[in-house]
């Protein structure tokens, strides 16, 4: 089977199983989306054996490869807000950005610390 | 119908065009995520297409973002020994970045004079659109609003990105993975993922607490600092 085929075969897959663990979500009454689950389940499926890497790593390494692609479409919706973003858009934007910063650097900066601590120690 | 798939084709077709331009100049505003919308919005506003029936072919894009968050099991499968060993760091990053987000919105917002809905949409800005939506309704925002603020956060995101980790030098792939994931939810990844795949692994762990942390966390947050 040549490799083009094979990708799309298991992107074909991979989107079967999410859409099926996704159907099955709402029965387990718990605030998480079916393709969080769906990815917990398929990392146990791997861990186990029960579902081999070959599988599903040509499919997947393209779907992560182009994951901007599909943000598209909810990017090009902000267009929607466009009256919204003319009255607050500089506050907004403003809170986003400061916000984003200080969550990057504090998150960054924390883990890294604690990493070279555990390193220095040896752990 | 025909509509619809015309501007689908059109939305790939832009995006592989500006990948390209993105990789060869490798500047940071080529970005496939800047130019590809700014291109299509011109493009609808100037053949007078809504939204609604641009997204009526662009929600099976959208669609494949499903698939895809399951695909960051094979990653993960791949990387599991690295990840068990900086559990605690990676936690520890993650906890504070997600205290951070749903603080700094809050307070932000509140200092600029921005109404309560939209202080209160714009608090799980940095989480996954799904989880964000839902949370933003628990807390009494605009979940269609806050999907805007999570696009905007994860574009800003991908932007400053680099030049933040520089500024702080935070140089190793753990502490890497945890900052985009944390900040900027799916498109840091794939930022991360441009890294390396272990940083691309350690931002959709991240991510994904990030997300189980504001669902815990941004109520009760948001009750003892508003009151």
């Amino acid at each position: 089977m040549n490799n083009i085929a094979k990708g799309l075969l298991q992107i074909a897959g991979l989107t079967v199983f999410s859409m099926s663990v996704n159907a099955l979500t709402p029965y387990l009454h718990i605030p998480i989306p079916g393709s969080i689950i769906g990815m917990i389940l398929l990392f146990l499926l791997l861990e186990s054996g029960i579902v081999r890497l070959s599988w599903v790593e040509a499919g997947a390494s393209w779907l992560l490869a182009e994951l901007l692609l599909f943000f598209i479409p909810s990017a090009i919706g902000v267009m929607k807000y466009t009256r919204l973003l003319e009255a607050d858009g500089l506050q907004v934007l403003a809170v986003v950005v400061v916000g984003t910063f200080a969550v990057m650097a504090c998150s960054g900066v924390l883990t890294g610390a604690i990493y070279r601590i555990k390193e220095r120690r040896g752990l | 119908m025909m509509y619809s798939l015309l501007f689908l084709g059109l939305t790939v077709a832009v995006y592989l065009l500006a990948k390209k331009l993105y990789v060869r100049s490798g500047k940071i505003y080529c970005s496939p995520l800047i130019i590809t919308p700014l291109i299509m919005i011109g493009i609808l506003l100037l053949s007078g297409t809504s939204y609604e029936s641009y997204n009526a072919g662009g929600k099976w894009l959208s669609d494949l973002l499903q698939p895809a968050t399951v695909a960051f099991a094979i990653p993960l499968h791949k990387n599991f020994k690295v990840l068990k060993k900086h559990a605690a760091e990676i936690a520890a990053g993650v906890l504070t970045g997600t205290v951070t987000a749903v603080l700094s919105s809050m307070l932000l917002a509140k200092w600029l004079h921005l109404s309560g809905d939209l202080a209160t949409s714009l608090v799980p800005r940095s989480v996954t659109t799904p989880i964000a939506m839902s949370i933003s309704q628990n807390i009494g925002g605009v979940p269609s609003i806050t999907a805007v603020f999570v696009i905007l956060t994860g574009i800003l995101g991908t932007l400053m990105g680099p030049s933040v980790l520089r500024l702080f030098r935070i140089d190793n792939e753990i502490a890497r993975g945890v900052s985009l994931g944390t900040a900027a939810h799916g498109t840091g990844t794939s930022k991360a993922f441009e890294l390396s795949s272990l940083t691309g692994t350690i931002s959709s762990i991240a991510m994904i607490l990030t997300a189980l942390f504001s669902i815990g966390l941004a109520p009760a947050l948001l009750a003892v600092f508003l009151h």
